[in-house]
């Protein structure tokens, strides 16, 4: 059984579509991502799905229940934004029991229920701090807490790691994603970055101009893009010509870079070398040839190509993907 | 930051010119209340409190100063919520004719005021409350509600959307939401709103002249005598008036100084 599950969703704005006859169903427990440059309409979806915005056409169900006409307040949606929204008179503890207050639940009950939550996003001990005592990371976590403690039957969470740090916003994926996965609530994450998509999801749905590209799970999408886009969006794409006309694309983990004249392998030139750390990155021009220039990322063990230096490139003909 | 050290000096000078200006009578009035003298009289021979006693033990005066103090509050209030409600509703709306409406409910402070003056006198002669109680206090709170709107419309576009939303996807009610977490942040805007439209409505002579009939505010009285004859008395009153203008409004910096707010509120708009 699906727990969310969108038929036709549009949402238009004069002649623009924000969404565009969106369809999707999100299995209980499952995370999904909506992926998508900015303008690509997914904050318009999630804003659909939370009852703040009204489709133009379509149906929006959560748990079998139609909810397109029913504001946010029946929805029982659990929702996180970028910028935390947390409110900024209330300390730690009361945020939390603010959704406990508005659902009748008060007293001893529900500051159990609460510091609970805290303790779930490791805030224990802050609860009496104001958000404006706290770091982003922490406020981001009292969010979390705030939107969990009333056992939503959904999860939606606007890039909510996208106003932290790098460090901090790994660190936050691998909670997030542990916190999900405990609780079992069908959560749905919208973020343009597409290696948090990657990381985190069960499934992606890659969004443009308002329309599905595709619908996936992760390795599948950026192994085996639906088309030209999605390919580009997930990340490094080089596109070579087929013998039937088509294009195909090989990922730059797929590429193989080594000295001249060892095992065959087209000739190519180093234009650029880029150390990433664990990875180091190689951009390439074919000799002789009219194909775009060829990125390559390999892992970094201690020795590298140079700018200039002359190598043979290859790649298994298993590893190249017909972009239909 | 291109300007010379001249336009600088003359934009010192025009300043200097400025202040000047406004507080010297302000600096003649104070002296002469607490004159001794029958007449007018500047500066002032000596000391005394009789024009502060003949207006205490003046019922006309006291009667005025109720009046004024009731209207006031009346209006001041109902500027607050309809204003409030108002600004919320332009900020956070997007409907047909948004433009329009935010003009038609700014115009009385742009509008010169006896033209608002006269169009209150006859729609109140219309319903039938010209130179009623209840006409005198409509009449303030149309004339109030922009400044309360210019406070709370920056007060609202500045109150992150999204936390409103957040409330509300917690299963919190509107209403709910704007008294539980809205209004708290917002304390210090609606403070300052209904400062000013309470003064607004303190100060107010045009309107009230045309349409308050047999009721005198305080304003309203100190231009009938001063038609009728120059009593010193006049000169505790504006001396009052100013006590009651410099401390609210110092009242105002202090709360929207404390929350950050004050430059904001003030120049923008």
């Amino acid at each position: 059984m699906s727990d969310i599950r969108l038929e036709g969703v549009s949402k238009r704005y004069g002649a623009v579509a924000a969404a565009d006859e969106v369809d999707l169903a999100v299995a209980q427990g499952e995370f999904v991502t909506i992926l998508g440059p900015s303008g690509s309409g997914k904050t318009t979806l999630l804003s659909l799905i939370a009852g703040l915005n009204r489709p133009t056409a379509g149906r929006i169900f959560i748990g079998g229940r139609d909810v397109t006409d029913a504001p946010a307040q029946q929805r029982n949606i659990g929702l996180v934004f970028q910028s935390y929204a947390l409110f900024p008179h209330m300390t730690v503890l009361e945020n939390v029991l603010f959704p406990l207050g508005v659902r009748g639940i008060g007293g001893a009950a529900a500051r159990t229920q609460a510091l609970d939550a805290l303790k779930l996003v490791r805030l224990d001990g802050l609860q009496d701090r104001r958000p404006s005592q706290l770091s982003g990371g922490q406020q981001q976590r009292v969010a979390l807490a705030r939107s969990i403690v009333f056992k939503p039957d959904i999860l939606l969470l606007d890039e909510p790691l996208g106003a932290l740090d790098r460090k901090l916003r790994e660190e936050l994926q691998v909670e997030l994603k542990q916190l999900q996965r405990s609780l079992g609530v069908t959560t749905l994450l919208v973020t343009h970055d597409q290696e948090e998509a990657l990381s985190l999801s069960d499934r992606i749905m890659v969004l443009d101009k308002g329309r599905t590209q595709q619908v996936a799970a992760p390795a599948e999408a950026y192994l085996r893009p639906a088309n030209r886009f999605v390919a580009e969006f997930l990340g490094i794409a080089n596109f070579v010509g087929l013998a039937d006309g088509r294009t195909g694309l090989v990922r730059p983990e797929r590429v193989r870079v080594g000295p001249t004249g060892i095992n065959g392998g087209r000739p190519a030139r180093v234009v650029e070398t880029i150390y990433l750390g664990q990875m180091v990155r190689y951009h390439l021009a074919l000799q002789g040839g009219e194909d775009s220039p060829v990125v390559a990322a390999l892992p970094f063990v201690g020795k590298a190509f140079a700018a200039g230096d002359e190598v043979a490139v290859s790649w298994d003909t298993a590893d190249i993907w017909p972009v239909p | 930051m291109t300007s010379t050290p001249w336009s600088r000096r003359l934009l010192a000078a025009a300043g200097i010119f400025g202040l000047v200006f406004l507080t010297v009578p302000l600096l003649i009035v104070i002296p002469m209340s607490f004159s001794p003298a029958r007449a007018l009289t500047f500066p002032p021979p000596g000391f005394s409190l009789r024009w502060y006693q003949a207006l205490f033990g003046d019922p006309r005066w006291m009667e005025a100063m109720s009046t004024s103090t009731i209207v006031a509050v009346l209006s001041s209030v109902a500027a607050l919520v309809l204003g409030s409600l108002a600004a919320y509703g332009l900020r956070r709306g997007s409907f047909a004719g948004r433009d329009w409406a935010e003009g038609n409910f700014m115009s009385p402070l742009i509008v010169p005021t006896i033209i608002v003056a006269i169009a209150l006198y006859l729609s109140l002669a219309k319903v039938g409350l010209l130179g009623s109680f209840v006409g005198l206090v409509a009449a303030h709170t149309v004339l109030n509600v922009p400044l309360v709107m210019m406070v709370m419309g920056v007060a609202v576009r500045d109150f992150d959307l999204r936390i409103e939303q957040v409330a509300w996807s917690l299963g919190a009610s509107w209403s709910y939401t704007v008294i539980k977490v809205m209004l708290p942040n917002l304390a210090p805007s609606v403070f300052a709103a209904w400062i000013f439209a309470f003064i607004g409505s303190f100060d107010e002579v045009i309107v009230t002249s045309f349409i308050a009939g047999k009721y005198e505010t305080v304003p309203k009285k100190m231009f009938n005598e001063l038609i009728l004859e120059v009593n010193p008395t006049i000169t505790a009153v504006a001396t009052l008036l100013i006590a009651v203008t410099v401390l609210a409004l110092a009242a105002v910096t202090l709360v929207l100084g404390r929350a950050g707010k004050l430059g904001q509120t003030l120049v923008e708009r």
